[in-house]
């Protein structure tokens, strides 16, 4: 038995907590901290005529305008489907909801130019599943979704499932008994519905809107492939036109613009935290599920509308996109004879640069998810059992390089790490992406981690440390086999959007470096819609695959984990 | 023999003393209960024994071998202290096998030995069948045996019990305490059990220690705690019946003292010099046609072979037990029979004015 100081306990476990914050803060928080940084100094000093010739000039205005419509739009769209759907699958009896909401979540995590690409697929004038059922529009007339609308439209789709995974997470904090004394008084179903059920989830409605607002405000991918042919620019695309155009000589430049989107976003993020705070107030009280409606005869009805739409969103994009992969060049129609795998073999076994964005993008999301999954158990653990004003200070910053548009984050990395001392530099390199992956992804795999070891008794590790087990030990035996489903989860969920990554990545990479969203970027960008769709197809393959993992291991993680499991 | 020792441990959580100024000793061998209403700091004195709180000031003592005082403390690690928490606290990642060889895996003990030694604590606790099974598999009760298990395989110098049966059914907790005491029995281990429960407290323990605001107000056997309670708090929490203030005592002598309550001179027991109240036992409230104190039922209910009767009795309220139903409203005649009389140290300060009123 040795004595210690009495103040030693407390010490020793200090010491690992600043071992580990520290990396976590400088690669983690540090780039975003050094754009603002730099907005600070743009603010006080000469630059400050800079930055305001640049916020003045017609093409940011413009791009300003047309981010602020788009994203507005496709978060109305978004709010209009995802609200159907939480409502239906949360307060109603129809059946298969595992199943819907699966297929809901796919369009989230499949890449939105992936996305785009596959709508792109069904309209327009060379839609080969169109000509293939001949009824495709005549040659010359324009592709629809180059514009405006085909945008918002595609954006809606893509993050109707922030507004459903919101809103159903406000319904079930209803409390059950509020429902109930309504029913007492007397009110029926639909009654209870817009009297009690609407009006107390509001707050999680506007919320979920709010935070679909931010993400597509970020969104590269789809006005990429949608608004440059069209030449309609939002920020991030006028920010990625700048900079692949000009070169680093625009740097200061772009970096005003990532700072002028970076606070539209947190003001939209501002929003939704003080529309999800008003949630909390008053609803004391057992939640439960609120409502079961019975739909009786109309079930079969609401079904078959739910996946009709499921089919018209995700089904036929992803039926055009593969119909394209298979047919030998651009423009024949797809029949039996003509179909061939010829595309899939070229952009998985012959293309050079496919193979190598595949090696790539593996090689990154793989290297993140290892590297945050070692770090996140220790850090929130630390953050769980070790509260201090800085774990909560990391805690709340940890959301910002995640739930910044992607451009910003790039920006940042580039200024962060582009002149290092001794004249070292990290661009251009691969490892400049992987940090910048490190940075926006670490709230992906920490949260689920934190959901875990928040579940987990601490009598547990008290248990273990009354057995003679010391701290490292603990962690080691107890809290690390306990938290490691969790981490698993989270770990597929950080491969899953890093290997598709294209936002931060299409500003990262160069020659050599390329990732797999920015080749399907670039292959549609100079003409070749089949090798594209083919290297598209095989990404879409894998993610479902994925998601399918996490989704059958679901009732073996804990509560919270899986995104969308609630 | 000196077991476990509190020399004025006090401790605060953000400015109110959980803990004040807390002195006791528990002998070696000894079943001790802390029992006192929830936040009376009887757990926060617990978990300061196991080494998870530091005391802010005082000292905690082991055998002789200083735990924590204002200079050193030793962590929860090097202490050798099995503890069973409310929860359990079994790792749901090992079998019961698992989690009884554990503490000995972290000592280092080799595989034949820890074998041996956890076969052993299985069959003492009567978990041998179940020792591939996992904590998920058992039932509440069985679960409960394994975290007993788990605590007494490393051959622990003071077992601490966190509430161990309040996750537990009425039924299965009578079992577990016959299990507890057979246990202590056979190892002779010092054993602290915390529980509000004042039922568990007073049929397990040797001595209990009333708990109340982060003070022991009383440290003693059950049956004294009952009998002869030292204050108003510990005759109101521990039993049954009714706190009276006292007026008029006479000199008291070998034990005796006349007082004069509910209008009535008579005789109580007593070892102060001056009582300031009177604990009324139901059994020392008997009812008696010739009796000089006259009660109004206000409340009667069954408790299995008797009934206990609310009784208004000169401005006072009055506990008794019959053997038969009384009416709401009934008069009835009562006599007390050597009650105990105590003087309470918060009303003491304030009793001769009362005694004038």
């Amino acid at each position: 038995m040795t004595a210690l100081p009495a103040n030693s306990i407390s010490r020793s476990s200090d010491r690992l907590i600043s071992l580990l914050l520290l990396p976590v803060i400088l690669i983690a928080l540090g780039p975003i901290l050094r754009l603002l940084g730099e907005g600070i100094s743009v603010g006080t000093g000469a630059p400050l005529v800079h930055a305001a010739e640049v916020l003045t000039r017609p093409s940011t205005l413009t791009a300003l305008q047309h981010s602020l419509v788009t994203a507005g739009a496709g978060s109305l769209i978004s709010v209009l489907i995802g609200s159907a759907f939480a409502f239906v699958v949360a307060l109603t009896d129809i059946r298969a909801k595992a199943a819907l909401v699966f297929c809901l979540m796919i369009p989230m995590i499949i890449p939105p130019q992936i996305t785009a690409l596959a709508w792109m697929q069904v309209t327009g004038p060379s839609s080969v599943l169109l000509k293939t059922l001949g009824i495709a529009p005549p040659l010359g007339s324009p592709q629809p979704l180059y514009s405006a609308w085909g945008i918002s439209l595609l954006l809606g789709i893509q993050h109707a499932s922030i507004i459903f995974l919101t809103l159903r997470a406000g319904l079930r904090m209803i409390p059950g008994d509020l429902v109930e004394a309504a029913r007492i008084a007397g009110a029926r179903g639909w009654r209870v519905w817009a009297q009690i059920v609407l009006p107390l989830s509001l707050p999680s409605l506007a919320a979920g809107a709010a935070m679909t607002f931010v993400t597509a405000l970020g969104n590269f991918g789809i006005p990429a492939m949608l608004g440059i042919p069209a030449r309609y620019s939002t920020l991030p695309t006028l920010i990625y036109q700048r900079l692949a155009g000009m070169g680093q000589s625009v740097l200061a430049e772009v970096a005003v613009l990532a700072l002028l989107i970076g606070m539209v976003a947190i003001a939209g993020v501002m929003m939704g935290r003080l529309f999800l705070r008003r949630r909390s107030y008053g609803l004391v009280g057992l939640s439960s599920q609120p409502l079961s409606l019975s739909l009786g005869s109309k079930r079969p009805v609401v079904e078959t509308v739910l996946w009709g739409f499921i089919f018209c969103t995700l089904v036929l994009p992803l039926l055009a996109l593969v119909s394209t992969s298979l047919i030998p060049a651009y423009g024949v129609p797809l029949t039996f004879e003509s179909a061939t795998l010829k595309a899939w073999a070229e952009v998985l076994f012959r293309q050079p640069v496919t193979k190598r964005a595949y090696l790539n993008s593996l090689m990154l999301a793989a290297s993140a998810a290892v590297i945050l999954m070692a770090v996140s158990i220790p850090l929130a653990w630390i953050m769980s059992r070790r509260p201090t004003r800085l774990t909560r200070a990391v805690d709340t910053l940890v959301d910002l390089p995640y739930a910044l548009p992607g451009v910003v984050l790039a920006i940042s990395c580039i200024l962060a790490f582009m002149r290092l001392p001794f004249g070292f530099t990290l661009y251009g390199t691969l490892t400049i992406i992987l940090l910048a992956y490190l940075s926006r992804f670490l709230v992906v795999m920490l949260r689920p981690v934190q959901a875990a070891i928040g579940q987990m008794d601490p009598a547990m590790e008290e248990a273990a440390a009354s057995s003679g087990a010391r701290l490292g030990r603990r962690l080691m035996d107890i809290v690390l086999p306990l938290s490691a489903p969790a981490a698993a989860a989270g770990a597929i969920l950080v491969f899953l959007t890093a290997v598709n990554e294209l936002t931060v990545s299409a500003l990262l990479w160069s020659g050599g470096t390329e990732t797999l969203g920015v080749v399907i970027f670039n292959l549609e960008d100079s003409g070749d819609t089949v090798m594209a769709s083919a290297l598209a197809s095989s990404i879409v393959a894998v993610v479902i695959g994925l998601m399918a993992v996490v989704q059958l291991s679901a009732s073996r993680l804990p509560k919270g984990t899986v995104p969308w499991q609630g | 023999m000196a077991g476990l020792k509190f020399c004025n441990v006090s401790k605060l959580y953000a400015g109110t003393p959980a803990l004040d100024g807390i002195n006791a000793e528990i002998g070696k061998g000894e079943f001790v209960a802390l029992l006192g209403p929830s936040g009376c700091g009887k757990t926060t004195l617990l978990r300061l024994t196991a080494g998870f709180e530091v005391p802010d000031k005082g000292r905690v003592t082991l055998d002789d071998r200083v735990l924590a005082d204002g200079g050193s403390f030793v962590p929860p690690e090097d202490r050798n202290i099995g503890i069973v928490f409310q929860s359990y606290a079994l790792w749901p990642h090992k079998s019961v096998a698992g989690n009884v060889s554990y503490p000995l895996e972290v000592k280092g003990i080799s595989l034949s030995e820890r074998k041996r030694r956890v076969a052993e604590a299985l069959d003492l606790t009567g978990l041998t069948a179940f020792a591939d099974r996992s904590p998920a598999q058992l039932s509440g009760g069985q679960r409960q045996r394994v975290a007993l298990a788990r605590c007494l395989v490393a051959d622990p110098r003071a077992v601490l019990l966190d509430e161990p049966l309040a996750n537990l059914d009425l039924a299965l907790r009578g079992a577990m305490q016959e299990a507890f005491t057979a246990f202590h029995q056979r190892t002779g281990a010092t054993m602290v059990y915390v529980t509000h429960d004042q039922t568990e407290a007073l049929a397990l323990a040797d001595r209990v220690a009333v708990m109340e605001k982060g003070r022991i107000r009383q440290f003693a056997a059950p049956e004294d705690l009952y009998d002869k309670p030292q204050d108003c708090f510990v005759a109101g929490f521990v039993g049954d019946g009714a706190v009276l203030p006292v007026r008029d005592a006479s000199a008291p002598a070998a034990g005796h003292v006349r007082i004069n309550v509910l209008g009535q001179e008579i005789e109580a027991r007593s070892q102060t010099l001056t009582p300031t109240h009177v604990c009324v036992r139901p059994e020392q409230l008997r009812i008696d046609a010739e009796g000089p104190i006259s009660g109004r039922v206000t409340a009667c209910t069954y408790q299995g072979g008797r009934f206990r009767l609310t009784l208004a009795a000169h401005g006072a309220t009055l506990i008794t037990h019959a053997p038969v139903r009384a009416s709401i409203g009934d008069e009835l005649r009562l006599s007390l029979h050597r009650p105990w009389t105590f003087c309470d140290p918060s009303a003491s300060a304030s009793a001769p004015v009362e005694a004038h009123a």
